[in-house]
């Protein structure tokens, strides 16, 4: 039973799913609008990972929307959140 | 209440003078307006070295943008008595010379519809997600600051 119910958590876990939506010039640096990445538990997480894969990052400022609400401190991730990457705006 | 409203901001391309001329008009029948304000950003044809600014390509993350644009526009309403309120914003390319954001706040007197119209433009540009890149006229392109 036990090793059941881990065999479901591990499971569960690896189905989570979050989507990264990418503007401006950070579209530059990942060369697609929208990327997709399974078992990140935090934005904190999520932001070590984008910096191991696109290191350009380390030179660009920008903040992150978790569901379009900007955060401004590490936040937990849930299965089908969808995070923004969002550079300085320019509308205007 | 128009506050209510959920109108669309976001425009592909430019914001035409025809369509502007054509929202004034439409306030002919508010006669309890006595004051119109309207801010209209034109896109400037910056020098970038060598190089000018040809035009401006808007992308915007949109639903979180909508969000935005009705909170900016549900604030505006509870903080200066205005009589109503209009935004239009390009998305796309917008040329040199044209006009991408189109602001519009009419009230009773002239102070109100003057502040709130400063006031919603300066909200937008700091909070709205909209990214402008620069179209240069060797066809190379930049992401635009904004000052």
């Amino acid at each position: 039973m036990h090793i059941l119910a881990n065999y479901l958590t591990e499971f569960k876990n690896s189905n989570m799913e979050i989507s990264v939506l990418v503007f401006g010039q950070i579209t530059d640096i990942t060369g697609k609008g929208s990327l997709k990445f399974t078992d990140i538990k935090s934005t904190g997480e999520l932001y070590q990972l984008l910096l191991k894969t696109y290191p350009q990052l380390e030179s660009i400022k920008y903040l992150m929307a978790v569901n379009k609400k900007i955060i401004h401190e590490n936040t937990m991730l849930m299965d089908e959140d969808t995070i923004a990457l969002l550079p300085p705006f320019s509308g205007g | 209440m128009e506050s209510k409203k959920k109108h669309k901001v976001f425009v592909e391309g430019p914001i035409s003078p025809p369509f502007i001329a054509d929202a004034i008009a439409k306030h002919n029948s508010k006669t309890n307006i006595g004051a119109h304000s309207l801010f209209l950003g034109q896109v400037r044809n910056d020098r970038v070295g060598e190089q000018e600014v040809v035009a401006i390509e808007y992308t915007s993350y949109q639903e979180m943008a909508d969000d935005k644009f009705y909170e900016i526009r549900e604030d505006a309403f509870k903080k200066f008595p205005l009589i109503c309120m209009h935004i239009y914003h390009s998305l796309g390319l917008v040329k040199s010379g044209e006009i991408s954001l189109f602001v519009f706040t009419s009230s009773v007197h002239r102070k109100e519809a003057i502040a709130a119209c400063e006031w919603i433009v300066e909200r937008i540009k700091n909070e709205v997600p909209v990214w402008g890149k620069e179209i240069l006229s060797n066809e190379t392109s930049q992401w635009k600051l904004n000052t």
